[in-house]
C-alpha cells in the first residue's frame, strides 16, 4: 500500500479530454477534420452556404489540436469580442475558415468552434441594436 | 429571483440587464456545445428565444436533499447562471424566495391562476404517501395534494433528480415513507424525467432551454428521459473504454492499474447499464466526472439504483442477496445445502438402483438354474 | 423491491438455477457412483493397482482415435475438441465471466482481451453450426440422435448467441440483452444435470472404469 504523496498528480485541462496517444503520434483525426473543412469551404464557395464545426464534439488530443492549429495557420484578421466574457475570432490562412474561442467571465473556455463563412455571424451588428443605436446617437448631446 | 415585467420578451429582459445580442448568442452557443447539440442550434435557440415571452416556471421541492436545486443554480459560472434566470421567470421557489408563510402560499396560488395551462412545473424530491402524507407537508397540506393541484395547470412537468423521476433514495428498500416518483402520482400531464443524483446542471438547464425554445417535448426514452442526454450509456462514451476492451482492470483503488487510469469495472462501475451525459458533458463545466476522477459510476440516473447491489462489486458478480454482495459464507452455505440435497437424492436413486441390480442378479441366477440341464 | 427482467435473471432465477444445477449434478454423480459394479467372477489377470492405474491412464491414451479409425472419425473429433476449447476460453478467460466465477469461488485469474474473446466466439459459433450440420447430414449420427442431443446443442448455442449479442449491443437495449443472456445461462444450468451435458462429469470416470474393467480381464491398454 503506497502513501498518498506517492500518487502522481496530473492536471487535465478541459481543452484536452482525450489522453494523448502513448506513442505521441497523431491520429488520422485531423486529416478527417481538414477534409470536412475542405468540403464545407467548397460549399461556401459554390452556394454561399455557411456552416460550423464544434471542436469539443471531436475526440482530439492536445497533440491533435496543436497539429490542427498549425495546419490551419493564422490569417489576416484577429477579432476580440467582449460580451459575457472574452471571445476571439481568428481567420486562418484559409480564407473563410475562422477559429472561434468563447470564454466566460472567469476566463474558462466554454466553447470552441470552426466557422466556415464570409465572416463569423456573431461579429455582425444586429439590426434592432443598430436601430436602437441610431436613435441613441441622434439624441446625443453633440447632435442637439 | 427575478420578477417578470408585464409582457417582456426574453430579448427585452436580457437587454434590460445589459446582455447584448452577441452575449446571448454566445451563451446559447456555449450551451449547445456543452450539451453536444449541433452548433447551428445555438444560434437558432438565440433567435427563437429573443422574441418569445418569458416562460413562467414554478419549482416545487418535496422529499429531497436540495442537491438537485443546488445543481440547477450552479449551472455554468455565476454570471451565466443569471442568464438562465433572465430567460425564464422563476415565479415560485421555496428555497430562493424571500416570502414565507401565507404570503408564499398566496404567491403560488396566484402564479398558478395567472399562468394556468402555461407554466413549466419543475419538481424535485419524491412524494411520500405513507401516514396519509404526513412525512412531507407544507402549510398543513401533504406533498401529494400540493403536487396534484400544481400539476393541473402545468404545461409540462420536469421531474428533476432521481427522487422525483424514479423515487430515489426514499424509494429504496424498505421505503419507509411510502415514497413515489412524480409519474406515479400524476398521470395526465406530459412529464420529462431529468434523472441523476443530482442531474448534471447543464442537462437540467439544457432540457429546460430546449423545451422553452421549441415548445414541445424532446425525444424521450422509455424512462421519459431526453434522449439527447440519456441516449448513450456511460460505458459507450467512457474514455477508459479501450482499457475495458483490452481487459486491463484496476483491482484496488490504489494499485498500478488505478494509477494508470485503467477500467474500473472490477471496482463496481455501473457504466454499462447507466444512461447519462457524464462522459461527454461532464461536471463542473466540463472539468471531470466520477470515472475520470477514479471512482466507478454508481448508476445514479437509473431507477432503483440504490437497490441494485454494492457500488464496489463488479456488475458481473453473483448477486443473490439484497445487499448485492455475495459473501463467502453465503456461497458456502448455499453450496453445502444444495450438495447435501443432491447427495441425499443421489443416495436414494443409488439405493433404488442397487435394489434393481440385486433383483436382476437374483433373476439371472434363477434363470441360470432353470437353464442348466 | 421491484425487480426488472435483469434483476430477476441475475437474482432469484440465477440462484434457483445454480441450486438445481448443484443438487442435480451431485444427485446424478452419486446415483451412479454408489451403484455396485457388476461382480466379475473371473480371476483378475493383473493386480488391482495395475488395472486401476491402467484405467486412469486410459483417460489420456483414449482421448484420440486409434490410428486405424482416425481417417473416418478424426475430423469429427478435431471439430469437437476445437469448439470445446473455444467454449472454455470464452467461459474462463473473459473479464466479466471471471468476475462472476470469482465472486462464487473467491479467487480470480487473468483473462484475455475482450476483442480476442470476440474472435474466439465467432470461430466457436461457426464450429458449433458445423457440428449441427454434421449431426443432421450424417445418416448414422442422425439415427443415433434424439431430443436430448438437439436440445443440449440448442441451449448451449443460445448462451453463445445471446452473449455475443450483448457485447455487440445488437438487437435491443443492453439490459434486455444481458438479461436474456443470463436467463439462457439459467436454462443451461437447469437442463445440465438431466441431459447429455452431464458428459462433462461422466466422460472421464466412465472411460476410466470401463478401461479398468477390461484391463482386469487382461486386455492390453
Amino acid at each position: 500500500m503506497s502513501r498518498l504523496g506517492d500518487i502522481p498528480i496530473r492536471i487535465e485541462s478541459m481543452e484536452s479530454p482525450v489522453p494523448d496517444r502513448p506513442d505521441g503520434g497523431l491520429g488520422g483525426a485531423i486529416d478527417a477534420v481538414l477534409s470536412e473543412i475542405a468540403s464545407l469551404l467548397e460549399r461556401l464557395a459554390k452556394n454561399d452556404e455557411h456552416s460550423m464545426i464544434d471542436l469539443r464534439s471531436l475526440p482530439l488530443s492536445q497533440a491533435d489540436r496543436a497539429a490542427l492549429q498549425s495546419a490551419l495557420g493564422d490569417g489576416e484578421v484577429h477579432a476580440t469580442l467582449q460580451a459575457v466574457g472574452r471571445s476571439t475570432a481568428r481567420e486562418t490562412r484559409f480564407a473563410g475558415v475562422w477559429w472561434l474561442e468563447h470564454r466566460d467571465p472567469a476566463g474558462d473556455l466554454v466553447a470552441e468552434l470552426l466557422e466556415v463563412a464570409r465572416f463569423p455571424q456573431i461579429l455582425a451588428s444586429a439590426p434592432d441594436e443598430i436601430a436602437d443605436a441610431a436613435k441613441a446617437l441622434r439624441s446625443h448631446r453633440r447632435l442637439q | 429571483m427575478s420578477a417578470s415585467g408585464p409582457g417582456l420578451t426574453v430579448g427585452e429582459m436580457l437587454r434590460k440587464h445589459g446582455v447584448s445580442r452577441r452575449g446571448f448568442i454566445k451563451y446559447c452557443t456555449a450551451t449547445a456545445s456543452a450539451l453536444a447539440l449541433p452548433p447551428w442550434m445555438g444560434a437558432a435557440m438565440a433567435e427563437q428565444l429573443r422574441n418569445a415571452p418569458r416562460p413562467s416556471v414554478v419549482y416545487l421541492s418535496f422529499q429531497e436533499c436540495t442537491g438537485c436545486f443546488e445543481a440547477f443554480t450552479r449551472s455554468f459560472s455565476p454570471t451565466i447562471e443569471h442568464l438562465m434566470f433572465d430567460i425564464i421567470s422563476l415565479d415560485y421557489d421555496d428555497t430562493l424566495m424571500a416570502a414565507s408563510g401565507t404570503a408564499a402560499e398566496s404567491a403560488l396560488a396566484s402564479v398558478m391562476k395567472e399562468h394556468f395551462g402555461r407554466y413549466v412545473l419543475i419538481v424535485d424530491g419524491s412524494i411520500p404517501t405513507g401516514a396519509s402524507g404526513a412525512y412531507c407537508t407544507s402549510g398543513g397540506r401533504s406533498a401529494e395534494v400540493i403536487l396534484r393541484e400544481a400539476a393541473k395547470g402545468a404545461a409540462v412537468i420536469l421531474a428533476v433528480g432521481t427522487c422525483s423521476a424514479f423515487g430515489g433514495i426514499p424509494f429504496a428498500d424498505p421505503n419507509p415513507t411510502g415514497a413515489w416518483p412524480v409519474s406515479a402520482i400524476v398521470g395526465d400531464r406530459p412529464i420529462i424525467n431529468v434523472s441523476g443524483c443530482p442531474p448534471i446542471p447543464e442537462v437540467i438547464t439544457g432540457t429546460l432551454l430546449q423545451y422553452v425554445t421549441t415548445g414541445s417535448l424532446p425525444d424521450l426514452d422509455e424512462n421519459r428521459r431526453p434522449r439527447a442526454f440519456y441516449g448513450n450509456s456511460i460505458h459507450d462514451r467512457c474514455y477508459r473504454r479501450p482499457f475495458y476492451d483490452e481487459g486491463k482492470f484496476a483491482k484496488t483503488f490504489d494499485d498500478e492499474g488505478a494509477r494508470n487510469g485503467w477500467c474500473l469495472y472490477e471496482l463496481g462501475c455501473k457504466g454499462p447499464t447507466t444512461y447519462n451525459a457524464c462522459a461527454t458533458v461532464k461536471w463542473n463545466g466540463g472539468t471531470s466526472f466520477p470515472i475520470e476522477s477514479g471512482h466507478g459510476c454508481i448508476g445514479c440516473s437509473e431507477p432503483g439504483f440504490w437497490d441494485k447491489g454494492s457500488f464496489y462489486t463488479a456488475q458481473a458478480a453473483a448477486d443473490f442477496t439484497k445487499s448485492g454482495e455475495t459473501r463467502p459464507l453465503e456461497v458456502l452455505e448455499f453450496a453445502g445445502a444444495t450438495l447435501t440435497v443432491g447427495a441425499v437424492l443421489g443416495a436414494g436413486s443409488a439405493g433404488v438402483g442397487r435394489l434393481r441390480q440385486h433383483r436382476s442378479e437374483l433373476d439371472e441366477v434363477a434363470q441360470n438354474d432353470k437353464g442348466t440341464p | 423491491m421491484t425487480l426488472d427482467l435483469l434483476g430477476f435473471a441475475r437474482g432469484p432465477a440465477l440462484k434457483a438455477a445454480l441450486a438445481i444445477f448443484c443438487a442435480g449434478v451431485v444427485w446424478r454423480i452419486a446415483a451412479f457412483a454408489l451403484l455396485r459394479i457388476r461382480r466379475d467372477l473371473n480371476r483378475p489377470r493383473t493386480s488391482m493397482l495395475k488395472y486401476m492405474s491402467m484405467g486412469v491412464l486410459a483417460i489420456g491414451t483414449r482421448s484420440w482415435p486409434h490410428p486405424q479409425f482416425v481417417k473416418r472419425t478424426g475430423a469429427g473429433e478435431a471439430l469437437g475438441y476445437s469448439y470445446h476449447l473455444g467454449l472454455f476460453a470464452i467461459l474462463l478467460l473473459f473479464g466479466p465471466h471471471i468476475e462472476f466465477l470469482g465472486s462464487l469461488f473467491g479467487f480470480t485469474w487473468p483473462g484475455l482481451p475482450s476483442g480476442v474473446i470476440t474472435g474466439i466466439s465467432a470461430v466457436t459459433l461457426t464450429l458449433f453450426l458445423g457440428v449441427l450440420y454434421r449431426r443432421v447430414t450424417s445418416r448414422v449420427i442422425r439415427m443415433l440422435s434424439n431430443f436430448d442431443d438437439y436440445f443440449s446443442w440448442f441451449v448451449t448455442m443460445l448462451v453463445m448467441v445471446t452473449g455475443m449479442a450483448t457485447t455487440a449491443h445488437l438487437g435491443a437495449r443492453y439490459e434486455t440483452l444481458l438479461a436474456l443472456h443470463i436467463l439462457s445461462v439459467d436454462l443451461l444450468l437447469v437442463w445440465f444435470p438431466f441431459g447429455k451435458l452431464m458428459h462433462a462429469f461422466y466422460i472421464f470416470p466412465s472411460r476410466a472404469i470401463n478401461s479398468a474393467i477390461l484391463a482386469r480381464k487382461g486386455a492390453p491398454s
